[in-house]
């Protein structure tokens, strides 16, 4: 089962925190949440600080698919769970540019 | 025992029981899997019947052919058939038939819930098609949005058929799913490592695994819907708290990841006759499984882009539009793979080719415009145009029937054992092709032209006469097709001739066997060594046969098999089946009572038929007991393996872990659905809260501790060779202390009709009470099961099983009491 949740684990974390973002943006939306900190517009802030989150998480997956003592010993399942590893990291960088680019509430 | 008097002795074993009783009795996956497929494709037709009405209608301006009340059912009957009595049960069919004999092994993990599933699906479908010949047929479209659906604009009983009779035959699917995901992971062939999977087994266990987490929340919904209908509980009103977006966010959450639940078997077929066909190997093997689980993922961050023009704000559709976008990069490898595979090899152009040719060409224009509506403005030009609706035809008739069409062919030679012998198949795929490319690209058309789909008619001033006319002359032209491959394979199995084994000279172990398929599979099971065994061994059907493999040597009567260490596929377990009989039936049927009930608003009868339900699911579990231990069991090889019912994790632990990930995900979602009412919903916060309790929340946090604390207790206990008693008594308790605090909660909340808060606090404590319930009566079984001498210190498999449940139930009792409560302790 391990190396099922090695292939799984870093696309589930992908999804899990996509989901936490768009939660906090209907959160941030929902409720009205303004103000400033940092220069920057609270909501912004809160975004970027998520967005920034996901890929630290996604990274530290990756280093540990590539971790010798983490990694899988059969070369195959050793493959894939990388790639998926890679896939999770591409997708939380893509999927949630939209944080530092795009009107939040508009 | 010779070849010959093997085969007689395991089909006296394995085979179902003779003349008609046997339809009923079976639990034969090669029996049930044929049964799925015939039913499936009787859907097809009368999908496809209703999809000719459709264009008939639409081929004239001004139609008189059905009034706007009968086409509106026609329309929603056509995609509901389509989506859920054909895509899915194929899909469930193709894979009940297929996976043991592909995996070298003799049957699917729980024979009994592959009959069960069966009948479900069976009996709902009927439902569904009673409603239409009655002209009570839902009518609101596939997706059955409220308000329209509401009890307002729709009282009649047209929208309790698909919210019951779907739920009904969802059952199916989420069994069927379980049973795929445990057969994948423990019923393989010795030998068989995960690297060594067929491809076919891979794209099958990350459609169960999205199955299982994709249909919780479509069931959520519909439940929630039902129960405003029923009862008048406010969810999608918005007056009273509500949202009807809540039903699209738990609607697309399914029905995204549900094009996905349809693609991937097809890729699997794809991925399984393609190298066949091109006599060569699959080209990135491990690319394609790493693009199928990644799609399996990202399709389940799509949803919002159905929900383009509900005035999402724009941040929120620039994170699904990119999603959307990025969906088509693991789709493009496996495309390329196909290519590649194709390049490498050296293509013949038999029957199942010419279906493959036709799902590159057909899926390929159905993703380039699925790629064009994931485009925010785009969408909210072609949004509700028959562009969306010619669009979705390609992915899902060129992802799906095309693949479908080519695994036919393929494997027809398997089901029949015989040759085919008229051509009537090549004629009938030009004539599909053709037919489907004028209907659709005609429909892309006459949508950018403005064209809204689902109008039952137009004027001649629209101008999109001419393009609905050669549109509606495509359908036909495809429905004649459709019906010559129905005679062409009609013909093949009653009239032609005996075919060789291995007709294709594939490599994988569904060929080394007799065809048409003994009950039993194999006489003996395979060692694999490879991922295409039969190129290394093309003498192994024989080698089986003459029982050289694993378990060739019938004992005892029993239907025996082997499961295996997930990674390695090194034998862990001995699993004797149970045999023919009417549970599964006759449960499916009694399970059909209860949603009748609800359908019929007879609700005396509700009690009775989960009482049923009950007692016949105690019976199921009762008969797999043993009163004395068996030993380690040989299996050949000079191999000897404990025996399932004598390890913490037998089958039945990996079932339920599989059931309650389905389970957790309906749960997730109804507390999802409490904070985006919450969050979202007008008429938020509620003018009253739940009177907050710490006596109630104490003494139900009490129970959710206590009870798991104890049933562990128990495992222990009984492992140690000691008595399980104290343990169970003391679970049983912690279960009554919860029942009381969410009997509490639930006498406590506010009439659950004033608004959308009390409605969803009523939910969640009717879901907690119905898992207590549960907790409570597996507690009872097993204490009846220590009692009669069932249980002992080996025969342990089914304390683990009890506990995982009773962990669950104290993780979701807390968090139901936590949701209720907490509020009000904090106003």
């Amino acid at each position: 089962m391990r190396d099922v949740i090695r292939i799984l684990i870093a696309p589930l974390v992908w999804l899990a925190a996509f989901s936490a973002v768009y939660g906090l943006h209907g959160l941030i939306c929902g409720h009205g949440i303004t103000g400033t900190a940092l220069g920057l517009p609270l909501p912004r802030l809160l975004l970027l600080a998520a967005y920034a989150l996901a890929i630290l998480l996604q990274l530290a997956l990756l280093a540990a698919l590539y971790h010798p003592r983490v990694s899988a010993t059969e070369g195959f399942t050793r493959f894939v769970s990388r790639a998926t590893g890679w896939a999770g990291l591409v997708a939380a960088v893509w999927t949630l540019l939209p944080v530092a680019v795009t009107s939040y509430c508009g | 025992m010779n070849a010959l008097q093997r085969h007689r002795r395991l089909t006296t074993i394995w085979a179902s029981d003779p003349g008609l009783r046997g339809w009923f009795t079976t639990v034969n996956h090669t029996d049930l899997g044929r049964m799925f497929l015939m039913a499936s494709f009787f859907f097809f037709i009368v999908a496809g019947i209703l999809a000719m009405l459709i264009r008939a209608q639409l081929a004239t301006p001004h139609s008189a052919f059905a009034g706007p009340e009968i086409y509106n059912q026609i329309f929603t009957m056509h995609g509901v058939i389509m989506m859920f009595l054909f895509a899915i049960p194929t899909f469930e069919g193709l894979v009940v038939y297929l996976l043991p004999k592909i995996l070298g092994t003799r049957d699917l993990a729980f024979p009994r819930l592959t009959a069960y599933g069966f009948w479900c699906y069976i009996f709902g479908g009927t439902m569904m098609l009673v409603s239409m010949l009655l002209g009570i047929a839902p009518d609101g479209g596939w997706f059955m949005y409220p308000p329209l659906t509401g009890p307002l604009y729709s009282p009649g009983i047209n929208t309790d058929f698909w919210l019951i009779g779907i739920t009904f035959v969802e059952i199916s699917a989420i069994a069927a799913a379980v049973e795929i995901t445990v057969s994948i992971l423990k019923y393989r062939a010795p030998g068989m490592s995960l690297d060594k999977m067929p491809i076919f087994a891979w794209y099958a266990l990350v459609t169960a695994l999205m199955i299982l987490t994709g249909f919780p929340p479509l069931i959520l919904g519909s439940v929630l819907l039902e129960v405003e209908r029923a009862f008048g509980f406010p969810f999608f009103q918005a007056d009273l708290g509500g949202d009807s977006l809540l039903w699209q966010h738990l609607f697309w959450l399914f029905g995204h990841p549900e094009v996905y639940i349809i693609f991937l078997p097809a890729a699997g077929v794809i991925s399984t006759v393609l190298p066949v066909m091109c006599r060569t190997t699959l080209l990135g093997y491990g690319w394609i499984v790493a693009a199928a689980v990644a799609l399996a993922f990202l399709s389940f961050g799509l949803w919002v882009h159905h929900m383009f023009t509900t005035g999402i704000p724009h941040m929120g559709l620039a994170f699904f539009s990119a999603a959307s976008t990025l969906v088509a990069v693991p789709t493009g490898v496996q495309i390329f793979a196909w290519i590649g595979t194709m390049w490498r090899g050296r293509p013949e152009l038999r029957m199942p080719m010419l279906h493959l040719l036709g799902f590159f060409v057909t899926f390929v224009i159905g993703g380039l415009t699925g790629v064009m509506v994931a485009v925010v403005p785009f969408d909210w030009q072609a949004h509700d145009t028959a562009f969306i609706t010619a669009h979705l035809h390609y992915v899902l008739f060129g992802g799906f029937v095309f693949p479908v069409l080519a695994g036919l062919y393929y494997w027809m030679p398997h089901v029949t054992g015989r040759k085919r012998f008229f051509r009537l198949g090549e004629f009938a795929f030009g004539m599909i092709f053709v037919g489907f490319h004028v209907t659709f690209l005609a429909m892309h058309w006459v949508g950018l032209l403005g064209q809204r789909r689902r109008i039952p008619t137009y004027a001649p001033e629209d101008g999109w006469t001419a393009v609905n006319l050669i549109s509606s002359v495509g359908s036909f032209v495809m429905a004649i097709g459709i019906a010559m491959v129905l005679i062409d394979v009609i013909l093949n199995v009653v009239t032609a001739v005996r075919g060789t084994r291995n007709p294709w000279g594939a490599g994988t172990l569904e060929w080394a066997m007799i065809q048409p398929a003994p009950a039993y599979n194999f006489a003996s099971l395979p060692h694999v060594t490879e991922r295409d065994p039969l190129y290394g061994t093309p003498d192994m059907a024989l080698r089986l046969a003459r029982g050289e493999g694993y378990l060739g040597e019938p004992r005892r009567d029993w239907r025996e098999t082997v499961t295996v260490d997930i990674a390695s596929g090194r034998p862990d377990f001995h699993v004797i089946y149970p045999a023919n009989t009417r549970l599964p039936i006759v449960m499916s049927a009694v399970t059909g009572l209860f949603f009748l009930s609800l359908l019929l608003k007879a609700y005396w009868i509700t009690p009775f038929a989960m009482a049923g339900v009950a007692v016949l699911a105690w019976r199921w579990v009762w008969s797999l007991g043993r009163k004395e231990d068996i030993g380690p069991q040989a299996i050949g090889q000079d191999i000897t393996v404990p025996h399932a019912a004598q390890v913490a994790r037998a089958p039945g632990w990996w079932g339920s872990v599989f059931l309650l990930t389905a389970n957790a995900t309906f749960f997730g979602s109804l507390l999802f659905g409490f904070a985006f009412l919450w969050t979202v919903a007008p008429g938020w916060p509620p003018t009253e809260w739940l009177p907050a309790s710490l006596w109630e929340l104490g003494l139900g946090l009490l129970g959710a501790a206590l009870a798991p604390a104890a049933m562990h207790g128990a495992s222990r206990a009984l492992r140690r060779g000691g008595r399980p008693r104290l343990g169970l008594a003391l679970a049983f308790g912690g279960t009554g202390m919860l029942a009381v605090s969410v009997g509490a909660m639930m006498l406590h909340t506010p009439p659950p009709v004033e608004h959308a808060y009390n409605a969803t606090l009523f939910v969640l404590g009717g879901y907690a009470m119905f898992h207590v319930t549960l907790g409570a009566l597996m507690i009872g079984f097993l204490a009846a099961r220590v009692r009669r001498g069932y249980a002992s210190a080996a025969r342990q498999s089914e304390f683990p099983i009890v506990t995982l449940w009773i962990d669950y139930l104290a993780a979701v009792g807390a968090l139901a009491l936590l949701a209720g409560h907490l509020p009000g302790l904090l106003a």
